[in-house]
């Protein structure tokens, strides 16, 4: 177990009007999860949010990052604000500046970062979510997505430890939604703890490690999201709903289908599930390939020629940098979410299928694959296309 | 998103990559020239090379551009209208004297009088223009803080800058929502719709400062306000057209020095 980033202890905090919002809170977050704070409108997820960086000060309790109570001086402050990134709900509220690079340049420069270094993290930081070539736009003249990005570029340029997400996909529409899930998923991948509060279960069941149920400043339950939206009861309470596939699940497992213990996060997991309670599940040879494309390490002259060499393949992109590139070289892309997921699909159709990504993505592919495998007894080649 | 902003229109405009000082240097320029010009020729000169500028060069549309020109030249046709029927001196055309002590003529000096006004007006509104629709205000900002403008006051003009399109668009929300009402279907209404309008902007400007503080705060302000890394640089080709042109408009105004004055020009 890694060590506790950010600890509650019976934190309470009431609003000046004399509104409970919190009402005794506890809970910790462990360096390098991912943890959804679930609860209906009023449940007082932002009012939490806002104290794990210190914009709010619980009337009573404590908090701790990194194992140090929450100190509210300004010096104390300061470094808390850079080592915690929030990203407010609307980034409208949060784009200061007249031009995206001003504003992602924000917290370096008020943090003493010299010009040099400035530009760097910005760039780097745009790069990240996909927004290289952006510096001189106005923020009003971006899409809703588009200014998610410069939100979440501000905080990432102070290189935070902690990501604080306030409702990351509401005003988004479903593409949008997916974008920034999966940013938040490189995020995590690049070593990022990130915690969010949303009232979209669908989002947080299959992205968090963790959820968290929160009703009226109240932790109504805590645990693996397939324990916590499982409770028809708990869930009716804290006014949400149970997801899709943990219900089909549960009205499978009504019907006295043989199901192993293993819930559903995902449509590949479902269909692996069906195929296998229907006893379609004994397929020896016949799943297809899934390839993996590093594009940072290789050329387009090799990616094309790779390409032009194969027919009926499957083509995703994963992350920004891949779907970059696609869009650069005018690869016609099938899936550009839920892409490994997808290509497993696929590949247990037996067709073959290529994922373009970078960096550490492609670990995460192998990792993905061989966790499916092990989960479900169903090995599915992984190969590397390289190439200069 | 866009509601037809010039600012919009100069974000988007042909020149967007040329250096903000150069074309400062041509619209500061032709507003010098169109002044100290004593005769019609080169504000003239000016207003056509300008206008042909922002339309091919930039590639403004010209229905915009025409609208644009549009509402000073109105002010400009009757203030020019007066000065004509006001001033005097020369061959007279016209005169009338509708109560003593006020009298009203068109002279052979006024009308010149007049048209070099009118020229001016043109000329120095052309430079306006081509400046306003292909500098947007971020080239601006950077070149005020290049010029040492007070920090505070430039960092405000940013903010406030931010704060316009998001205020401008929930007042244009506010609207809609009572025009679908009927809010201004009738004087009476219109007058408190508008007050609860004011209302509703001034409570979204407070929510938004407030706001506006809140980010700040969770991004470590102390103080700075970051600016643009660099300018677009100052590349040879553009500078040396635009010198050239300045030469051209100069050159022009010296020629025309000695003819301006055989024709009575001021």
């Amino acid at each position: 177990m890694s060590r506790i980033i950010l600890e509650a202890r019976d934190v309470r905090y009431r609003y000046p009007g004399g509104v409970h919002a919190i009402r005794g809170i506890s809970f910790h977050v462990r360096r390098g999860e991912k943890v959804a704070l679930v609860g209906p409108n009023g449940a007082g997820k932002s009012t939490l949010l806002l104290m794990f960086n210190g914009m709010l000060r619980p009337d009573a309790g404590t908090l701790l990052f990194d194992n140090q109570p929450l100190r509210y001086d300004a010096a104390s402050l300061r470094e808390l604000r850079r080592r915690v990134g929030f990203v407010f709900q609307h980034p409208d509220r949060q784009i200061i500046a007249p031009t995206v690079y001003q504003d992602v340049a924000f917290g370096p420069v008020n943090l003493g970062f010299g010009t040099d270094r400035v530009r760097q993290v910005v760039r780097d930081a745009l790069r990240n979510v996909g927004l290289a070539g952006f510096e001189r736009r106005p923020p009003h003249q971006l899409s809703a997505g588009e200014k998610k990005r410069v939100a979440i570029a501000g905080v990432l340029a102070m290189d935070p430890d902690l990501l604080v997400l306030d409702e990351p996909t509401s005003s988004l529409d479903p593409a949008g939604s997916e974008d920034t899930m999966e940013l938040l998923e490189e995020l995590h991948q690049a070593g990022k703890t990130i915690i969010i509060s949303t009232h979209d279960v669908e989002l947080a069941y299959p992205w968090a490690d963790r959820a968290i149920l929160l009703r009226q400043g109240e932790i109504l339950q805590e645990d693996i999201p397939e324990v916590a939206f499982g409770d028809p009861d708990l869930v009716r309470r804290a006014r949400l709903s149970v997801p899709v596939l943990l219900e089909l699940y549960q009205e499978l497992a009504r019907r006295g289908l043989p199901l192993p213990e293993k819930r559903p996060k995902t449509a590949l997991d479902m269909i692996h599930l069906i195929d296998q309670a229907f006893s379609r599940g004994a397929r020896t040879g016949t799943c297809g390939t899934i390839h993996v494309c590093d594009v940072d390490s290789t050329g387009p002259e090799a990616l094309s020629r790779w390409l032009s060499s194969r027919d009926g393949l499957w083509i995703g992109a994963m992350g920004t940098r891949a779907k970059q590139r696609a869009a650069e070289e005018q690869i016609a892309v099938d899936f550009t979410y839920g892409v490994i997921d997808k290509c497993l699909l696929r590949a247990l159709g037996g067709e073959s299928s290529l994922i373009l990504t970078a960096g550490g993505m492609v670990q995460r592919v192998e990792v993905r694959v061989s966790a499916f495998a092990e989960e479900w007894g169903t090995p599915i080649p992984v190969e590397e296309v390289k190439g200069p | 998103m866009d509601h037809g902003y010039l600012e919009n229109v100069a974000q988007e405009n042909g020149l967007v990559n040329v250096s903000p000082y150069v074309k400062l240097a041509v619209g500061l320029g032709a507003i010098l020239l169109s002044l100290v010009s004593p005769n019609w020729i080169t504000p003239l000169f000016l207003t056509l090379t300008l206008g042909g500028a922002i339309l091919l060069l930039a590639r403004i549309d010209p229905g915009l551009y025409a609208r644009l020109l549009l509402a000073p030249l109105s002010f400009a046709v009757f203030s020019v209208t007066a000065v004509i029927l006001v001033t005097g001196g020369g061959e007279v055309f016209w005169a009338w004297q509708p109560v003593p002590g006020v009298a009203l003529s068109v002279t052979s000096r006024s009308v010149l009088q007049g048209m070099l006004v009118f020229s001016r007006m043109l000329g120095g509104m052309s430079a306006l223009f081509f400046i306003a629709l292909t500098t947007p205000l971020t080239e601006l900002f950077m070149v005020m803080r290049q010029c040492r403008f007070p920090t505070t006051l430039l960092n405000l003009a940013m903010m406030v800058y931010r704060s316009i399109f998001i205020l401008a668009d929930q007042v244009d929300q506010v609207m809609s929502a009572q025009r679908m009402r009927l809010g201004y279907s009738s004087p009476r209404e219109a007058v408190q719709s508008f007050g609860m309008l004011c209302g509703a902007a001034f409570i979204a400007s407070w929510e938004a400062g407030e706001d506006l503080l809140r980010a700040m705060d969770a991004r470590c302000y102390a103080g700075r306000f970051a600016m643009l890394s660099e300018s677009q640089p100052v590349e040879a080709g553009p500078l040396a057209a635009a010198t050239a042109y300045l030469l051209v408009g100069s050159g022009l105004l010296l020629a025309t020095l000695p003819g301006a004055l055989s024709w009575g020009g001021v």
